[in-house]
């Protein structure tokens, strides 16, 4: 800028001795000049060091891990009036650009111009020689790919130096500095599952290697942990609410007012009858342009929670139409009145009929919580599908998969166990009171009843479940011990 | 009772594994014999000819994947949902050059167009506004670059936010999976939250509707489909990259990489890079 300041300067002089208003204006251009120069950024003399950063190297994370490969990215713009023709850049003791590979670029403003140039690393420093010299003003590029930060982390600055085409050396400004993360236990496994021959042996088959890298495996599982909280957290905190709503609508669907019934109806059809999918983008696209805002997870929350309601609506309304009239018939002739008829009688029945096909749901809506990746919520196929994209490598999604059955299995196991139970429970045998006191004659009976319904098919047991209900309702204080197979006897109801 | 549920079990979860297997086996084999085959098939037909045959997966033609939501590079016609683009328009002078037709696979997402031309026996090529960068090339050999570009900063009109004010916990930088863009962010707005999602167009709703504070993406795009479609968006930085577009080819198929160079020196020599140029972008570049 003060080369520009001078010229101008010295053309004001030369008209002086005409015009002393002439020199007041040159003066005035002159001092805007240095005014608008010193509000540009490429503005010095020398080359300027515009920033360094460091790709994240940390599997799912955004940092910086020392002893790992990386890549630096080093940026400058060369000064006013000189002309570059090599770079050296060197940071602190402990980092290493061996085996590194250098690409350059230079801009001249958005276009590139074609200067190449051969990068020699030594330690940690590497030397750039360009093919010719760069131009002032330029901006150069330097990405170091596979160098690395030293292994105890902490903020390192990129110092170095430069040389102008007319052999001058001259000192560069430090970068800001670049926060390294010290190598953690983590990485310390990895690098150690590097260094085994049986790893490289089954990375060597590409079915393996892209599926199951153990490597991969082991940062994947690491790095998937918040996600699958995240999953696991929105799904948690949406069933209540699913509950709740399937519940209200299931009452509404079997109410006897047409009008309440039309709503429930609509409100089941319309989310039954349309993907999730389609749900989530628009409430994720619509709702922000009518000028509701809400949290991602929040609103993840709420439209899983509709969603699984329309579901929920339906095994509820199944389950308590399910309920024999006989129940209401003896509710009334107990004199309870609707409500004491729904609250104590039918529901508490329908809820351990709807319990396994509520598992069911509860699994469904567990899995779909994925789909709420394509709309940026930070969940479990978000982060591996983002360590899949830098990685190149499936085996993220392996990660995932296994994060998923994790609570997947155990539930699908629990729906087993619980309509083993009902369906045993419903029969007349499991566990009760009555069974305690005659405990022999019992556990004998329900062996043989076992043995005796072993082959006897599931639809079987599931259409007697009402009748059985009854009967076993009804003459539990009677039996001294535990009927064998009412289902077949009471098959006709 | 017992018995005959966890029998029941056994046999789901046998039945599941069995299919997993099968399916598994399919693929595997399926890939691989289409492979050999046509390898077999093209070496056979042309190894005679040459020693720089290459192979393709289907005799006579360039099979080619992208992302079709890139306008101006690749996008789908909105009467015919026939590719075109200026990606498109290259290589099919590639493919006229080469001698072959030019046949484009279905959309698929941009995060997956390296892996699958990497593990290859579904497309040749992939031209896709994809940056050469060192980690592609880890997986894949690129054709000499067809194109330089950049990146550019988009958020709503009006905005007021910088590089500087974007680097922070508090906002959501969106971009499309897998882009130079997503690098961007994550290496230059390491206290901002990257969110990568599939598609140009649900980015830039998305920071339509305010969901996102800004998005990285190329610039030419963002050029595109803020005078085409979004025109309450703004460029607020372009960031000089340079980067290089390059078309993806599978490692082992080397002579089909330099058969594709030779056919994009002869369209920089005899104008027809020049003119899909202007068609696209007015001008040369």
């Amino acid at each position: 800028m003060s080369h520009m300041h001078e010229n101008a300067m010295t053309r004001g002089e030369s008209h002086h001795t005409r015009c002393v208003p002439a020199l007041a204006l040159a003066l005035s251009v002159a001092l805007v000049l240095v005014a608008t120069l010193a509000l540009l950024p490429v503005s010095a003399l020398a080359m300027t060091t515009n920033k360094a950063t460091a790709r994240p190297n940390e599997d799912g994370g955004s940092g910086v891990i020392g002893a790992m490969d990386t890549r630096l990215t080093w940026e400058g713009t060369v000064g006013d009036d000189e002309e570059v023709s090599s770079i050296t850049l060197s940071l602190p003791e402990g980092a290493t650009f061996d085996h590194a590979s250098t690409r350059i670029t230079v801009l001249d403003g958005l276009n590139r111009t074609s200067i190449d140039g051969t990068a020699t690393s030594s330690g940690n420093s590497v030397d750039v020689q360009f093919s010719e010299g760069i131009p002032a003003g330029s901006l150069v590029r330097l990405e170091i790919t596979n160098m690395q930060f030293p292994a105890d982390g902490g903020d390192y600055v990129v110092s170095g130096g430069y040389t102008t085409a007319d052999g001058q050396s001259h000192v560069l400004d430090d970068s800001a500095a670049i926060t390294v993360i010290a190598n953690t236990p983590l990485q310390a496994a990895v690098s150690w599952l590097d260094a085994q021959p049986w790893v490289a042996a089954w990375n060597s088959n590409p079915f393996l290697g892209m599926f199951f890298k153990p490597q991969l495996l082991l940062t994947s599982f690491a790095s998937l942990f918040p996600g699958w909280l995240v999953c696991l957290g929105i799904v948690l905190a949406c069933y209540p609410f699913a509950i709740v709503l399937g519940l209200a609508f299931a009452m509404l669907k079997t109410s006897r007012h047409k009008v309440l019934r039309a709503i429930a109806i609509c409100y089941i059809n319309l989310l039954r009858g349309t993907p999730l999918f389609l749900q989530i983008y628009i409430m994720f696209f619509g709702l922000p342009m009518v000028g509701i805002n809400i949290d991602n997870n929040v609103l993840g929350v709420i439209v899983m929670a509709v969603n699984s309601s329309a579901y929920l609506a339906e095994i509820f309304r199944a389950g308590i139409q399910s309920i024999p009239q006989g129940q209401y018939e003896a509710a009334a002739s107990l004199g309870m009145n609707g409500f004491q008829t729904m609250t104590s009688i039918i529901l508490p029945q329908t809820v351990r009929r709807v319990i396994p096909t509520v598992t069911s749901d509860f699994i469904t809506s567990y899995k779909d919580t994925s789909l709420l990746s394509s709309v940026g919520v930070m969940e479990l196929m978000m982060f591996s599908k983002n360590l899949t994209t830098t990685t190149g490598n499936i085996t993220p999604y392996m990660a995932a998969a296994i994060y998923y059955l994790i609570v997947t299995l155990p539930l699908i196991k629990v729906v087993g166990i619980i309509e083993n139970n009902i369906a045993r429970s419903e029969r007349g045998g499991g566990p009760r009171p009555k069974r305690r006191a005659v405990a022999g004659a019992s556990q004998q009976a329900s062996k043989a009843e076992e043995e005796l319904t072993a082959s006897a098919e599931v639809s079987h047991v599931e259409a007697a479940k009402p009748a059985a209900d009854v009967f076993a309702a009804l003459s539990a204080p009677f039996v001294s011990h535990p009927t064998v197979d009412l289902g077949g006897v009471a098959d006709g109801e | 009772m017992k018995n005959s549920m966890s029998r029941r079990q056994f046999i789901l979860a046998a039945g599941a594994l069995a299919g997993s297997a099968v399916l598994a086996g399919c693929g595997g084999s399926s890939t691989s014999s289409s492979s050999t085959s046509t390898s077999t098939d093209s070496s056979s037909s042309s190894a005679s000819a040459s020693d720089d045959s290459y192979t393709l997966v289907k005799d006579g033609t360039l099979t080619v994947v992208a992302e079709l939501g890139f306008a101006p590079f690749e996008y789908m016609n909105d009467q015919t949902g026939d590719p075109e683009g200026f990606d498109v328009d290259v290589i099919n002078a590639v493919a006229e050059k080469m001698g072959l037709q030019c046949e484009y696979l279905p959309n698929q997402k941009f995060d997956t167009l390296v892996p699958l031309i990497k593990q290859g026996g579904k497309a040749d090529v992939s031209i896709a506004a994809i940056t050469i960068t060192d980690v592609r090339e880890e997986s894949v050999d690129f054709s000499e670059p067809y194109l330089d570009s950049n990146q550019a900063i988009v958020a709503i009109k009006g905005s007021t936010e910088t590089e500087a004010t974007l680097n922070d916990a508090s906002k959501q930088v969106v971009c499309q999976g897998g882009t130079t863009g997503n690098d961007w962010i994550t290496e230059n707005l390491p206290n901002a939250t990257c969110v990568p999602v599939d598609d140009v167009t649900a980015a830039l709703t998305g920071v339509q509707t305010g969901l996102y504070n800004a998005m990285v993406v190329d610039l030419p795009v963002a050029k595109y489909m803020l005078t085409n479609s979004f025109s309450d968006l703004d460029i607020i930085e372009e960031i000089a990259t340079g980067e290089q577009y390059g078309i993806a080819i599978s490692k082992d198929n080397p002579n089909l990489t330099k058969a594709v160079n030779k056919a994009l020196e002869d369209m920089k020599s005899d104008g027809t890079m020049d003119s899909i140029e202007t068609k696209w972008f007015g001008s040369t570049i």
